[in-house]
């Protein structure tokens, strides 16, 4: 198909849904006063049934906690599948990143390096916060896992490659992703060895408003923390590694 | 005239998912590079974002977290979950995705889908 | 309230338009960080703290990172097979399609 083509059936699609699409936005109820009866269902009986005050967490880990083990799977699997693309053909040397011909090589400055140091662990230790707060504020492990990972970026800016190459272990930090998407299989397992449906909740679900309730959602919510950690640190890692001199080449990096 | 702007205002969510949706789509038909191609493809995933969020959307409502308030009315916390995981699903994705462009381009050196097209390799 | 969602909502429109219409890879990414920055305050006006905490931390840091690091490879791969003799192209720099900028 040449563009042409293309953009032509594009538009004749284009003519043919707007008509309908005009119809039925044109009749929606109006903005901000739909009908919510599944939210307002959660809403009215969450904190009494389950413990907990974050209903998006709830939502998320026990009410639709199969869906989100299947969500964690698509992250396995698509971490998975770049290292495997990305590890086939790799050089020997680990230490040097690569270098474009014809560009100046800038030193680092201090302020970057100071500033790197001082918030990179502070970021690194607000993302465990976020994790550990899944059930009582805004959090969970989805973002502080990303904030974790984003932390070790930091570390990247003020270290320099070496550094940071040091720092991250391949093989820990896979094991830590296979770890975390294990551990919320398990927990379903549990519930089953128990004589419950599976990802039924059957831990003491503690009291309202503190740190540990919640029950088997606080565990599934490590296991989630733990894999997209490691996910998207893995996934920095073998990007990272691409830029990587391929062969035996002699740049002398001063900055990484 | 207050009327009017209100139906603007209950439109303006479906028009901005579909404009995303719609000007996403065609800078990937028109796309000359493959990761231009891949930018515009998280455009399109925005696009349904938008249309979930404002879906759950409720007019002086608060979030759906009661730890300092009781449980009172509230937005949507099912929409929430749904956007939340798949936005950090969807750059896992997209990652897998610029792997494969990498590689397409140690194979074949060039990133234009028009140079890359089957019948002229 | 109502006026700032909308307002949002508009904004969010244009900063997508902006990802989808910038042409040159490079230029795109910084796109994609207000395009991310965009989305994050309409999900905070939609009373949603926990998905814009995501779209923060991926749209604005991971994401762009993803991207920026793709193309460096990619221009570092092209500028090392040229001296080579190798006939490959380097990164192309596209630019037939009406209303681009000009490459950098």
């Amino acid at each position: 198909m040449t563009p042409r083509v293309r953009i032509a059936v594009f538009a004749l699609a284009v003519l043919c849904l707007l008509p309908a699409f005009a119809h039925v936005a044109w009749h929606m109820p109006p903005f901000g006063a739909h009908p919510l009866p599944y939210g307002d269902a959660i809403n009215a009986a969450g904190t009494r049934e389950r413990h907990v005050t974050n209903m998006i967490s709830a939502v998320n880990f026990d009410y639709r906690g199969f869906d989100t083990l299947g969500e964690e799977f698509m992250l396995l699997c698509a971490v998975t599948g770049t290292s495997i693309l990305l590890r086939g053909n790799r050089g020997e040397r680990v230490d040097a990143p690569q270098q474009v011909p014809g560009r100046p090589i800038r030193d680092r400055s201090d302020g970057v390096v100071l500033i790197a140091r001082l918030i990179g662990p502070v970021t690194i230790l607000f993302g465990l916060y976020v994790i550990l707060h899944a059930m009582t504020t805004p959090g969970g492990g989805f973002q502080g896992g990303v904030i974790v990972a984003s932390g070790t970026l930091l570390v990247f800016l003020g270290e320099g490659y070496r550094g940071w190459r040091r720092l991250m272990r391949s093989k820990l930090l896979d094991g830590c992703e296979g770890l975390g998407a294990t551990l919320y299989a398990l927990c379903g397992f549990a519930s089953m060895l128990a004589g419950l449906p599976f990802l039924q909740n059957m831990l003491p679900l503690g009291e309202v408003k503190d740190l540990f309730s919640g029950g088997l959602m606080l565990l599934e919510n490590l296991g989630v923390g733990m894999a997209v950690a490691g996910g998207f640190a893995v996934l920095f890692l073998e990007f990272l590694e691409e830029t990587r001199v391929a062969s035996d080449g002699d740049e002398e990096e001063s900055g990484g | 005239m207050m009327a009017m702007l209100e139906r603007v205002q209950s439109l303006l969510p479906w028009a901005v998912a579909a404009w995303l949706l719609g000007i996403g789509l065609y800078a990937i038909l028109t796309s000359r590079h493959y990761v231009h191609l891949i930018g515009c493809l998280s455009v399109v995933q925005a696009s349904t974002y938008v249309l979930l969020l404002a879906a759950g959307y409720r007019h002086n409502a608060r979030a759906p977290i009661f730890y300092t308030h009781a449980p009172s009315v509230a937005v949507d916390p099912v929409v929430q979950a749904l956007v939340l995981t798949d936005i950090v699903i969807g750059a896992t994705v997209t990652a897998l995705l610029l792997a494969l462009v990498l590689q397409l381009h140690k194979r074949r050196g060039t990133l234009d889908p028009e140079k890359l097209r089957p019948m002229r390799s | 309230m109502s006026l700032l969602i909308s307002l949002l909502f508009l904004l969010v429109a244009a900063t997508g338009t902006g990802v989808a219409l910038s042409r040159v890879p490079r230029r795109q990414v910084m796109a994609m960080a207000a395009n991310g920055l965009s989305l994050t305050l309409l999900f905070m006006a939609l009373q949603a703290p926990d998905v814009a905490f995501s779209e923060l931390t991926v749209g604005t840091a991971a994401l762009p990172l993803l991207f920026l690091i793709v193309l460096a490879s990619v221009r570092a791969d092209g500028a090392a097979k040229r001296p080579a003799g190798k006939a490959t192209e380097a990164e192309p720099e596209p630019s037939p399609t009406p209303g681009a900028g000009a490459p950098p």
